[in-house]
């Protein structure tokens, strides 16, 4: 019974390990058949000299970082101060962050160009409202990793403390409780990041030289360079789980312990 | 002189009234407990020294300065909590230091300050260590030393020994009390723990649903409990009703026995309902030494406590604890035998209503 059990896991779990790699394997052999006869990385080069590349994907990390500081900025303080003053809100709070998994992006977009395409409020093509958009998109995956982060802390106590010993609210926050959540914060940053560089349907209306669209573009007149550019994405967003896991080794995050 | 005044202090949250009436006056070094159950608001009374809270009404005056609606921060008050609160991404010294660094003092003012704490509770070599690599009882004596490192006013310590386990407990409140008359700070100690309380204060400050019962020293809180409450709470009692037969010789009656008070019925009348109590250890079997009250009794039950022996007789309808030290050459009675037992008239408590 027990090596049954064992056999249909490992099954299961070679099934899994399938499904997901061989799509990506075989668009990675498909990506290095573009010289005739020959493996190369040819796609690859062509991908990295053209300019457009360069300029699309400079701006989305330009958009991708701009929402990340945003987003700290104002969800971090935010869920420290729902969870030390106003925990009854909690509840409200999270369904308020869940509302862009709901909403669907193209109904987002449509709304922010109406609302923001005519006097007075004429900002459609700012900076400020793109990244207010991406900020809101990125808001579940960075609101929920860092108010996961404060849970596995003793907020309240640890605030009260260094209160105790004379530190000021900012003090309390960027000495003790971010150092704390340190992890956490890079986990929804590097979530956020990739939600705003792969994101096609606001980068679309709102942003014009965007990484999302610029595949998208080349998908309809290439062949062999989306396939690269897919490759690239995913082994840009395994760097940063990479980078996540190496960070959270570390003594970053908070670690409980001593009861003994 | 007073160092630390509470006056008047009461507080509410919504319509629920946590502390009321609460006035109490601390002298410079002196070791004060709250002892109570839970709920009885001792640490919110803590909380509102510590600046956590602020009092519905009264004032908290330290060092004739009211602080009553001040920050925290700005007061120079010491503070130990429970669950250790030090901080995880910092080492034991940076922990230590972190109230001076706060107080932007020299970095040989901190490092000096720092070494000095350490040597005080003990921990010279683990500066370096980061507080999941200590055990329980060290973190608390680190919480200590950071709390005392920025030479607080008065030091507040939030049951600090009661996630920490028995033995461990016995020795850290020697600790503390060492550390706090060496240092000759003012500490104010919330507990719930009676023998904590008993063994490490100066006085103890008894509270019940949000007020004061009874403020005394460990020996007055233990032998002359003054409300039915402290006498239940501290320790353990036997507490019956009486009737008042005669107040001008204290003579009392429990179920037709009569027994005598060496005090406590100037006001009552004859006839009155009082309660009275007495302390286990301060009942003696007749044969072992002749006393004022003379009781018959009947052995119900004889419990081994280690070093005590707890037997349980019944007075009329009454049932009673008596403790005597277990000595292993004395013969102990039986359950069922008929004896008599004594106490002296002081042992017989009449409490405040």
């Amino acid at each position: 019974m027990k090596i049954r059990g064992k056999v249909w896991a490992w099954f299961l779990i070679i099934l899994g390990v399938l499904y997901f790699f061989l799509p990506l394997l075989a668009t990675f052999m498909f990506s290095l058949r573009a010289r005739l006869g020959v493996l190369s990385f040819q796609s690859y080069i062509n991908v990295f000299n053209d300019p457009k590349f360069v300029k699309s994907f400079s701006f989305s990390i330009l958009w991708a970082t701009l929402t990340i500081m945003v987003g700290i900025l104002l969800f971090v303080p935010t869920a420290f101060w729902v969870r030390l003053k106003v925990p009854k809100a909690r509840a409200a709070i999270e369904f308020i962050t869940l509302i862009p998994f709901v909403v669907p992006v193209i109904v987002y977009t449509f709304g922010l160009v109406r609302t923001y395409s005519h006097p007075p409020l004429l900002i459609v093509n700012s900076p400020i409202l793109i990244v207010a958009a991406y900020t809101i998109l990125s808001m579940p995956y960075l609101y929920r990793a860092v108010d996961i982060g404060l849970r596995s802390i003793d907020v309240r106590t640890l605030t009260e403390a260094a209160q105790s010993l004379g530190a000021g609210w900012g003090t309390v926050l960027f000495k003790i409780i971010i150092p704390n959540i340190r992890v956490s914060i890079l986990n929804g940053a590097f979530l956020s990041f990739a939600i705003v560089v792969g994101e096609l349907v606001l980068a679309q209306y709102l942003v014009k030289p965007a990484f999302a669209p610029y595949m998208a573009t080349l998908m309809q007149n290439r062949a062999y360079e989306p396939a690269a550019l897919a490759v690239i994405s995913f082994a840009l967003t395994w760097a940063c789980m990479g980078i996540i896991s190496i960070i959270g080794r570390g003594s970053g995050q908070a670690q409980v312990g001593g009861g003994h | 002189m007073t160092h630390l005044s509470l006056n008047n202090i009461s507080k509410q949250f919504s319509t629920n009234t946590v502390v009321q009436d609460f006035n109490l006056n601390v002298q410079k070094g002196e070791f004060v407990s709250f002892l109570g159950p839970s709920g009885c608001g001792k640490t919110t009374t803590l909380r509102m020294i510590a600046g956590f809270e602020i009092p519905s009404t009264g004032t908290v005056i330290l060092d004739d300065e009211n602080i009553t609606e001040k920050a925290p921060n700005q007061r120079n008050v010491g503070m130990v909590f429970q669950a250790y609160a030090l901080f995880p991404n910092m080492t034991v010294a940076q922990n230590i230091g972190f109230g001076l660094r706060i107080r932007r003092e020299k970095k040989e003012a901190i490092n000096q300050r720092v070494a000095e704490m350490l040597s005080l509770i003990h921990l010279d070599q683990k500066g370096d260590s980061y507080p999941y690599q200590l055990s329980g009882g060290q973190q608390q004596r680190v919480a200590l030393a950071r709390a005392l490192a920025i030479h607080p006013q008065v030091l507040l310590l939030d049951e600090p020994l009661s996630a920490l386990d028995a033995k461990i407990r016995v020795s850290l409140r020697a600790e503390i009390r060492a550390i706090q008359k060496k240092l000759g700070i003012t500490a104010i100690y919330v507990t719930h723990d009676q023998e904590e309380a008993l063994s490490i204060s100066d006085r103890i400050v008894v509270m019940y649903e949000g007020k004061i019962e009874q403020v005394g020293s460990p020996f007055q809180i233990y032998n002359f409990p003054t409300t039915a409450f402290v006498a239940s709470f501290v320790g353990t009692l036997n507490t019956t009703a009486a009737e008042v037969v005669d107040p001008t010789t204290h003579l009392l009656q429990i179920d037709g026995v009569q027994l005598q008070a060496a005090e406590g019925l100037d006001d009552r009348q004859k006839g009155d309902k009082v309660t009275i109590a007495i302390r286990p250890e301060r009942l003696n079997f007749v044969s072992q030494e002749r006393k004022a009250n003379i009781l018959d009794c009947t052995v119900e039950n004889i419990t081994f406590l280690g070093s005590v022996v707890r037997i349980q007789v019944s007075i009329g309808s009454n049932r009673f604890y008596m403790d005597t030290f277990n000595n292993p050459f004395l013969e102990l009675p039986k359950i069922g035998d008929q004896d008599q037992v004594t106490c002296s008239r002081e042992a017989v408590l009449v409490l405040r209503q």
